[in-house]
């Protein structure tokens, strides 16, 4: 531990381009121009940018979800060249699978990786009790509240236990209590399970809040900009909310947010 | 609504009234003359004749020959145009070589083809169950490939992410997700199907509910071809009411069977 190869995630010049596919006019949109990106092992890293900074993009790429088109992106586990169990993801709007239950929809990913049945429903009932739902394993996700959905979806990508936790705003689609009361949660459930973390935000607060690095991406095409020690230590609740070094981080990285958004708004979007 | 609520009932209640007053109007007008009874022989008239065949059987061997024919082309045509319909939205070359195909064969008047079917077929049951195959083929297939090619990416992403190989995001996350919107293509092939059975019944002969109808008539038994038209009204409702059964019960986790 704590050698060079010590990383959890290694982005080398990597661009990418949208569009001009066959039967399509018009030139390519460049989404991610020559982004170097190092995430450390176990860290909690938030990506912010304006919308349409490529931000999500970068993380389907870590994701494999997309092709890589030009530089490389590599894990512990080598190259990345399609999705895996070892970089599981949370997305906006839950993505639940809904004609299975709760306890179905966790136990889905740990099916996949071959245990017995009864392994798999003793891990899904830990990870649902976890993410506070227990009682609700019999429920379809359309009986679910939003933040209900998001907790169940976040268990059923903690059970897979990946090495790499992928997360696509996953709180954007919640109100404002449910979305503090599920920071909080999930900084705890961090702490008591360290992961690598790529956490994608437009919310400067949340990704002071959550994160202990941010890196702040640059309006279309995207790169990444600006990175910030949060030094804010591992625990985080109610109290670091009126923290100073929250309040001054929060000012200095909205600053820096902002520039980019202004660019962006020029940049005739 | 719920099904147990005063207002519910009401209303049924009231409906079942408008049913029985139609009839009586149906009963009355036919024995008053109004109508004459050769046109519109009296529901008693009929009810009395379904009645008879009941007892004779006939009726059951028709509806058996009936339903047997509609069933059967209807589930060859399900087994053929659910794979094609899903294989059409994920391979864009199936898409390519079907999809013209299918523009033209799905608001083709499908009967149509029920003389080259005969010179091909013969007119036995093979040839029906064909032709039933090829009129419930179309909408089976076209529903099934718009709702699998609108499916999100999400939950496949999510599927694949969690380790599921191209095989089995096919099998275990694109065909429920797909589910809801092949369903609503069946329940659309099922009433086609059951027009086709009887068409070709009616042209082909090979009694059926369909061939009874004909024959009555051709004997100008006007009492004959409205008890064909109740037999009908029976078995399609029944046959219908089962798929929409089938559905709630395929579909208890979708949103449209949630009470509010």
């Amino acid at each position: 531990m704590g050698m060079a190869t010590d990383f959890g995630i290694k982005i080398e010049g990597v661009s990418h381009a949208y569009g001009g596919g066959q039967g399509q006019l018009g030139t390519n949109t460049l989404a991610l121009k020559q982004t170097d990106l190092l995430i450390r092992h176990h860290e909690f890293h938030a990506l912010l940018g304006p919308s349409g900074c490529g931000k999500s993009t970068l993380l389907y790429l870590i994701g494999g979800f997309i092709p890589v088109q030009t530089g490389s992106i590599s894990t512990q586990k080598g190259p990345v060249t399609a999705p895996g169990p070892d970089r599981s993801i949370v997305f906006q709007n839950f993505a639940l699978f809904p004609w299975k239950t709760v306890l179905e929809n966790v136990m889905y990913g740990l099916q996949k990786k071959g245990l017995p049945e009864v392994e798999c429903r003793d891990i899904a009932q830990a990870h649902i009790k976890l993410v506070q739902l227990g009682g609700f394993e019999q429920a379809y996700p359309s009986q679910l509240s939003g933040g209900m959905q998001q907790r169940a979806a976040i268990a059923r990508t903690l059970a897979v236990d990946p090495d790499i936790l992928l997360m696509d705003e996953p709180f954007g689609a919640l109100d404002a209590q449910t979305r503090r009361v599920m920071q909080e949660e999930l900084r705890m459930i961090w702490k008591k399970r360290p992961k690598t973390v790529v956490f994608v935000t437009h919310d400067v607060h949340e990704a002071v809040f959550l994160a202990d690095r941010i890196s702040i991406m640059s309006a279309r095409p995207g790169r990444i900009e600006h990175q910030i020690d949060t030094g804010l230590g591992p625990e985080r609740d109610e109290s670091t909310l009126t923290d100073r070094r929250f309040v001054e981080l929060g000012e200095q990285i909205w600053r820096l947010v902002r520039e980019q958004a202004v660019l962006a708004s020029r940049g005739g979007l | 609504m719920s099904t147990l609520s005063p207002a519910y009932n009401r209303d049924r209640l009231l409906q079942a009234l408008v049913l029985a007053g139609l009839a009586l109007v149906w009963e009355a007008s036919s024995r008053a003359g109004w109508v004459h009874p050769f046109l519109l022989p009296p529901l008693s008239d009929v009810l009395t004749r379904l009645l008879t065949d009941m007892q004779s059987g006939a009726v059951f061997v028709d509806l058996a020959l009936t339903l047997y024919r509609a069933l059967t082309g209807f589930a060859i045509a399900a087994v053929l145009a659910v794979p094609l319909g899903i294989l059409m939205a994920r391979r864009r070359g199936v898409q390519w070589f079907f999809d013209p195909l299918i523009s033209i064969g799905f608001p083709m008047p499908k009967i149509a083809f029920v003389p080259i079917f005969i010179l091909w077929f013969d007119i036995y049951d093979t040839s029906k169950v064909i032709m039933i195959t090829f009129s419930c083929f179309f909408p089976i297939v076209t529903a099934t490939y718009s709702g699998t090619s609108h499916i999100d990416k999400w939950p496949l992403w999510s599927a694949r992410a969690l380790g599921a190989s191209e095989g089995e995001l096919l099998r275990e996350i694109i065909l429920p997700l797909a589910s809801p919107s092949i369903l609503t293509g069946l329940q659309i092939a099922l009433p086609v199907g059951m027009i086709t059975t009887i068409v070709t019944e009616m042209l082909m002969g090979g009694s059926g509910v369909g061939g009874a109808m004909i024959a009555a008539g051709r004997f100008a038994d006007s009492v004959g071809v409205f008890a064909g038209i109740i037999e009908i009204a029976i078995l399609g409702m029944v046959v219908i009411r089962g798929l929409d059964w089938l559905r709630a019960r395929m579909l208890v986790w979708h949103p449209e069977n949630r009470a509010h």
